[in-house]
């Protein structure tokens, strides 16, 4: 178990080194200073993600299960879907400039993570079952697709006040349709988390719903995302009002992910 | 007079209220995470004195069963309700194989002059495609209009689901220990505790609780089943869930002198016994499988593993506190003419009880809602326009996102093309 735990302390910390280097050149991609630097920029971010890869797998076969039940699990995988859909998105659309407002997140997120405990503890009773791989799994994608979505809403807003070639991205226009396709598949996952949620603890807990804290702020997040799809059904609603909607909406998502740990009681607070 | 009822129902329909409505109801339970819930109204005068009325006025202190929030719920699903209703007639015009948007003019435009190619990536792609001249007009997924629709009528199942649920659920927790039985008078069946277990990891932690319980029927058939966290057991109806434990001790008073035992029985962890003939009262303040002082200096157990065991316990008579004492399984208080033991401690089970009819509803509710998303997300109706070398798509929500697509699938098409060529 020790070796595993080497590799992984290894490889968490050279995918954050890397990361590092990935957010810094892109803040040099979008300030313009130095434009031929996004193969860099995008080649170190794919070199994390797969030491980040490494570093998760090392932490599956030490714990033998997978690493998704403490707030340290839960913040390694989080910042993991940030990057990895960063890069699906990258992949598909060729918007290198999105990653310097995504990668700092990943950043924070993998901070957060050093500083918990990386004690590999055994799993409490409740959390013994299939639902909790389910859950996780899917609530790292959304949330992962809501930091990239909160990013180009950033740009937007940005790119709003400006004109032609001074935009982060050529046309707002993309950027709010891209934001809503993300969040769209965000928005799907949270439902599937919810819902998983809800019939696992109807099997643990034997109640679907308990208005528990963490629950409880999952549907807030969902309502302010239903919210924004219900903005952009009006042209004049679309564009400003509905980026700030994706911002609050992952405000949210942090929130209920590091808030209520800390400042609420909840029978989910044995992840901490 | 038509007109107006039209027209406070398309009021009532509207998006602005759903967005104010959806709006509140999440300040709402915003302020149901922030604000200790259930604590008397005194509490909330005392901790939020400009407040604390406005808190009580709105009912605040117990935010999710409020009237205010029920009524906020309600509204919410009339205008749900209302809206879906009104939106039905143009989503069943736009599923019409006939129906095509307008492709706007400059907007979303690919040059392509092979109207082979286009031909063939559509019906590649599965467009149901209409030909009129050197035109061509295709278009795919025309029935995903329903997705919102299909949503919103998950979310009515959902509210009726739990509306259900919260006039009918009924629930109650079951202490047993080994041998105790608990029956369901109108359901017709009994159940009886054969085994509590737990089992511990290497660290001492408590790994799982295990109830062993046979389900007596009142026609005489008999089942017995494992039950643990996560893996409740259902019978006509009932759901029992593996909620909690305790302990109990067995007490035996005995007489000195004859050695003759004057009672004996278990005793939860927390209640007392009182012995008549001497007046004596006996609290178990608490059994400690694996005991250790705290800094207090009171009695804490590290854990639920019988290493160290010990019990509380305190002696009163005719009222009066007279002698508390640490003793181990087996160990004797001697009180005037009694000797006090508790032999052994016997975990009991909390069983949660629970009924809810409504359940079913909600899990379809859920997968509803499930459904009418993906259908709204990933089959939205799709336009394609062709002609005279250019190329349009349309997509009400989707317009950039679909261009993109086509353009990028086409440039595909077309490589491959030149390098068959
Ligand atoms: C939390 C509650 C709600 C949820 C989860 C929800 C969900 C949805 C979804 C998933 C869509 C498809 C959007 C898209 O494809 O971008 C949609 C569309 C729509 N929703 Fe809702 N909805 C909710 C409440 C409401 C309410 C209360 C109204 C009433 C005014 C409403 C009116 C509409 C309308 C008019 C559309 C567009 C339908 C269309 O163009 O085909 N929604 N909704």
């Amino acid at each position: 178990m020790d070796k595993f735990q080497n590799i992984e302390n290894i490889t968490f910390t050279i995918a954050f080194i890397l990361y590092m280097v990935s957010a810094i050149t892109h803040l040099f991609l979008v300030t313009k200073l130095a434009k031929k630097v996004e193969p860099i920029a995008i080649l170190t971010a794919l070199a994390g993600l797969v030491l980040h890869t490494a570093a998760m797998v090392a932490r599956t076969a030490g714990a033998n299960r997978l690493p998704f039940s403490n707030q340290y699990e839960f913040a390694l995988s989080f910042a993991w879907g940030i990057v990895l859909s960063f890069l699906i998105l990258y992949r598909i659309y060729r918007f290198g400039a999105i990653g310097a407002f995504v990668m700092p997140l990943a950043i924070l997120v993998m901070g957060y993570a050093s500083l918990q405990s990386k004690a590999v503890r055994p799993l409490m009773p409740a959390l013994q079952s299939h639902w909790l791989t389910f859950h996780v799994g899917t609530a790292i994608l959304s949330y992962g697709a809501f930091a990239l979505a909160c990013g180009i809403s950033i740009i937007y807003l940005i790119d709003a006040k400006r004109t032609g070639d001074h935009r982060i991205l050529k046309d707002p226009e993309v950027s709010d349709m891209l934001t809503y396709r993300v969040i769209v598949f965000g928005l799907l996952m949270l439902t599937v988390v919810i819902i998983s949620g809800a019939i696992w603890a109807q099997k643990a807990w034997s109640r679907y719903w308990a208005w528990d804290p963490k629950e409880t702020w999952s549907l807030i997040t969902w309502i302010i995302y239903a919210i924004y799809l219900h903005l952009r059904l009006r042209r004049n609603w679309r564009g400003k009002s509905a980026a700030w909607f994706s911002i609050i909406g992952f405000i949210s998502v942090l929130f209920t992910f590091v808030g209520v740990n800390i400042l609420l009681p909840s029978i989910h607070s044995y992840a901490t | 007079m038509k007109r107006t009822s039209m027209k406070v129902l398309h009021a009532i329909a509207s998006l602005k209220v759903a967005i104010v409505l959806l709006s509140l109801i999440a300040i709402y339970i915003v302020i149901g995470t922030l604000l200790p819930q259930h604590s008397a109204p005194e509490w909330y005068l005392e901790r939020y004195p400009a407040l604390g009325s406005l808190i009580i006025s709105l009912s605040l202190d117990s935010a999710y069963g409020s009237p205010i929030f029920i009524v906020l719920i309600a509204l919410f699903a009339i205008n749900l309700t209302t809206c879906t209703v009104l939106s039905l007639k143009g989503q069943w015009r736009q599923m019409d194989s006939n129906y095509y948007p307008s492709f706007k003019e400059d907007e979303f435009t690919i040059d392509i002059e092979d109207q082979d190619t286009v031909h063939t990536f559509l019906k590649r792609k599965r467009f149901r495609v209409e030909r009129g001249g050197d035109a061509l007009r295709a278009g795919k997924f025309r029935w995903g209009v329903l997705g919102a629709t299909i949503t919103h009528i998950g979310l009515l199942v959902l509210f009726v689901g739990g509306t259900i649920g919260n006039m009918t659920a009924s629930e109650d927790v079951v202490n047993l220990l080994p041998g105790n039985e608990k029956r369901f008078e109108e359901e017709g069946f009994l159940i009886r505790l054969e085994d509590f277990d737990m089992t511990f990891d290497d660290k001492g932690a408590v790994k799982q609780y295990i109830s062993t319980v046979t389900v007596i029927d009142d026609d005489g058939t008999e089942t017995t089943r494992e039950l643990w966290v996560n893996n409740p057991l259902h019978h006509k109806g009932i759901g029992m869930y593996q909620a909690s434990f305790g302990w109990t001790g067995n007490l035996r008073v005995t007489d000195t002198a004859s050695g003759e035992i004057q009672a004996e029985g278990l005793l939860r962890s927390g209640r007392t016994y009182f012995h008549q003939s001497s007046h004596l009262t006996i609290y178990l303040y608490g059994y400690y499988p694996e005991m250790a002082i705290g800094h207090d200096q009171q009695p804490v157990s590290l854990s639920n593993r019988e290493i160290d065991p010990h019990y509380a316990v305190v002696l009163y008579e005719f009222g009066n506190p007279v002698g508390s004492y640490i003793i181990a399984p087996g160990e004797a208080i001697p009180y005037k003419d009694l000797e006090i033991t508790f032999t052994h401690a016997v975990a009991y089970t909390g069983l949660l009880v629970r009924s809810d009819p409504s359940y079913p509803v909600v899990l379809a509710g859920f997968l509803i809602i499930l459904l009418g998303m993906f259908v709204s997300f990933y089959c939205y109706p799709r336009f394609i326009h062709f002609s005279s070398g250019t190329l349009r798509t349309a997509s009400r929500r989707n317009g950039w996102v679909f261009h993109h697509s086509v353009r990028s699938a086409l440039e595909r098409t077309q490589t491959r093309k030149n390098k068959e060529d």
